[in-house]
């Protein structure tokens, strides 16, 4: 056991002198937490509302200008066929056509009311949403003005989260699992495939070091790596980012731990079937990249194609990621995540058996 | 202690159709430095890397400071030291950390510098490994394999790429290694190399061994069985020249 650790504590010295290593383990996730935290890509944004009035009097007029008084709306005017072209291009979210009988008035009973027609975008479509609403509530709160009433029932809303979940909250979890995969698969394939055909790992195994301790002291050093890169970044996160992790720091700690295992055990599979230096970055593209998409690591799973939910459901990062972000950002416990859990344990097992059959030092 | 140190005898190793070993069979008497001597492809690898309890031997048995290599490869790991052909050391290691790993490896705590210094190398101990020259990668290595004392240091084709002035330094290291009393085999292509530092020398041919015995006996076997060549008596040769105009001081920095 001391010729392990003594040994896993020379590899990590060294590791920390290998620049190129450092960079994509530590400062790449770190770059990309960043860069994506600025772009702030989930923020919820403006509702871009396009206005073609037919009317062309006073009082639409006196409408336009109480929908420019609400911030979250961004205006623009056209003809209904510009309008309705940009709204078709993704460039509004709702086009609203102000009739040309359009009037601040009661209705003579029995008479009919001007009616307002509301086109909405369905590429984005929580903004049309959102958009429909305001512009609902402006008609009521015009309605009330001129019928002189109060409304019958008044709405107090209060906001229940104390702050707004940002993207980078939802993000962290995402690039901690990324990590820990990337960080995974990498190490061991590299690392080995390098040792292995440079006549390294037949050096040592020239001397009396059995197989066993030489694996051990390989996967320790690991997975000390994993876990000082998955502390560094969630420290950055809260830091700069101002992220909060709601659940237990000690659940996410183990999490990562479980992913690191996987990840290690998913390099070692796929190392088995990687002869040259040449072919490792290309089965390492084919392993991670899918995974990088379509596990949650930037955007929710919901935006996942149907005919690859079944894929992207049982990918081993999706349910390491899942857990992470239950437990970082909805504050759930290790047996709320137990679904995610067997997945991780399962794949560690599948992955773990194919790397003792096929795994070789030489 | 009497007896050879190293003992092979009908040693036998094919791979698929190509039977690299045919039945090999020499000893290496303590003290020695024995060479294997022959042709790429001709086996000497396959030899040294079965003693070496690298490799499993199809047949035949091979015992090395008095351990069976195949009933007990860890043991003879213990008890020699080695240099193989197409190997390396990990990267980013500074040599003094390489030769400390290796003493790690044997369970040992050793003084890196003073093995460093034994072959030269102390002022490069804080260098990485990888930024060595060939000649002082080889004496690294020459280094990482004395950390365990051994009895037996094996050397494959040690002076294989270097320049005139590495070589020599070479033997002279070997030299000094077996004048502190450890035996060595090694494997080599070069005559010259064979002829001015081992005691003896087997030939190996096609997996077997077609001569052995001490490098004179060798010439003079062969003067007996009358062959003759033109010979012009050359007062020096071109690699007298190249180390007297370059000297014998090495530069591989």
């Amino acid at each position: 056991m001391g010729r392990v650790l003594r040994y896993t504590l020379f590899l990590s010295r060294a590791y920390l002198r290998d620049r190129t290593a450092l960079f994509f383990g530590f400062f790449f996730p770190l770059l990309f937490m960043g860069l994506f935290g600025v772009l702030d890509l989930g923020a919820f944004g403006t509702v871009s509302l396009g206005i073609v009035d037919e009317a062309g009097n006073a009082d639409s007029a006196a409408f336009r200008a109480a929908l420019g008084r609400i911030e979250t709306l961004r205006l623009t005017e056209g003809s209904r066929t510009d309008e309705l072209t940009s709204l078709g291009k993704g460039e509004r979210d709702l086009v609203v056509v102000i009739p040309g009988d359009f009037r601040i008035a009661p209705a003579a009973a029995g008479s009919s009311v001007p009616v307002l027609t509301l086109y909405e975008s369905e590429a984005r479509p929580e903004q049309a949403n959102v958009g429909s609403a305001i512009i609902t509530q402006a008609v009521d709160q015009m309605s009330f003005a001129v019928s002189r009433t109060q409304p019958i029932v008044a709405l107090r809303r209060e906001a229940v989260q104390g702050r707004r979940l940002s993207y980078v909250d939802f993000l962290t979890p995402g690039i901690v699992g990324m990590t820990i995969m990337q960080l995974g698969v990498s190490s061991v394939m590299f690392g080995f495939v390098v040792d292995r055909q440079r006549g390294v790992i037949r050096r040592i195994m020239a001397t009396p070091i059995p197989r066993r301790s030489y694996m051990a002291a390989h996967v320790l050093h690991r997975l000390v790596v994993a876990i000082l890169q998955v502390l560094i970044l969630i420290g950055v996160a809260v830091l700069a980012f101002d992220v909060r992790i709601v659940g237990s720091m000690a659940a996410v700690l183990l999490l990562a731990l479980l992913g690191s295992v996987l990840f290690l055990c998913v390099g070692f599979a796929v190392t088995a079937f990687v002869a040259t230096e040449n072919a490792a970055p290309a089965v390492m593209q084919l392993v991670t990249l899918p995974q990088l998409f379509l596990s949650g690591v930037f955007f929710s799973r919901d935006v996942v194609p149907a005919f690859l939910r079944p894929i992207s459901d049982y990918l081993p990062l999706t349910f390491l990621n899942d857990a992470l972000r239950q437990v970082a950002i909805a504050g759930a416990s290790l047996g709320d995540v137990r679904g995610d859990l067997v997945g991780i344990v399962v794949w560690t097992a599948i992955t773990f058996a194919i790397a003792v059959r096929f795994f070789r030092l030489e | 202690m009497s007896g050879p140190i190293v003992s092979v005898r009908d040693l036998r190793k094919s791979y698929g159709a190509i039977e690299a070993l045919a039945g090999v069979s020499f000893d290496v008497a303590r003290g020695e430095i024995f060479a294997l001597l022959g042709p790429n492809g001709a086996g000497k690898t396959t030899t040294v890397e079965i003693l070496e309890g690298l490799r499993t031997a199809d047949a035949g048995s091979a015992v090395v400071a008095g351990i069976d290599v195949r009933r007990d490869p860890s043991g003879v790991k213990e008890r020699i030291g080695v240099q193989l052909q197409s190997s390396a050391f990990p990267e980013n290691f500074l040599a003094r950390e390489i030769v400390q790993l290796f003493g790690v490896f044997y369970g040992r705590r050793v003084d890196a510098m003073e093995l460093l210094r034994s072959v030269g190398l102390e002022e490069k101990a804080g260098q990485r490994s990888e930024k060595l020259s060939g000649g002082q990668r080889q004496r690294l290595s020459i280094a990482v394999a004395m950390v365990n004392e051994p009895q037996v240091l094996f050397l494959d084709e040690p002076t294989t790429g270097l320049d005139p002035q590495a070589r020599r330094n070479l033997w002279d290291l070997v030299r000094g290694i077996r004048a502190r009393g450890t035996t060595v085999l090694l494997t080599t292509h070069y005559m010259d190399e064979a002829e001015a530092l081992c005691d003896r020398v087997a030939i190996v041919d096609r997996g077997r061994v077609v001569a052995l015995d001490a490098p004179r006996a060798l010439v003079d076997g062969l003067l007996a069985r009358g062959f003759t060549k033109t010979v012009v008596q050359q007062q020096a040769d071109l690699e007298d020249v190249f180390l007297d105009l370059t000297g014998h001081a090495l530069r591989d920095d």
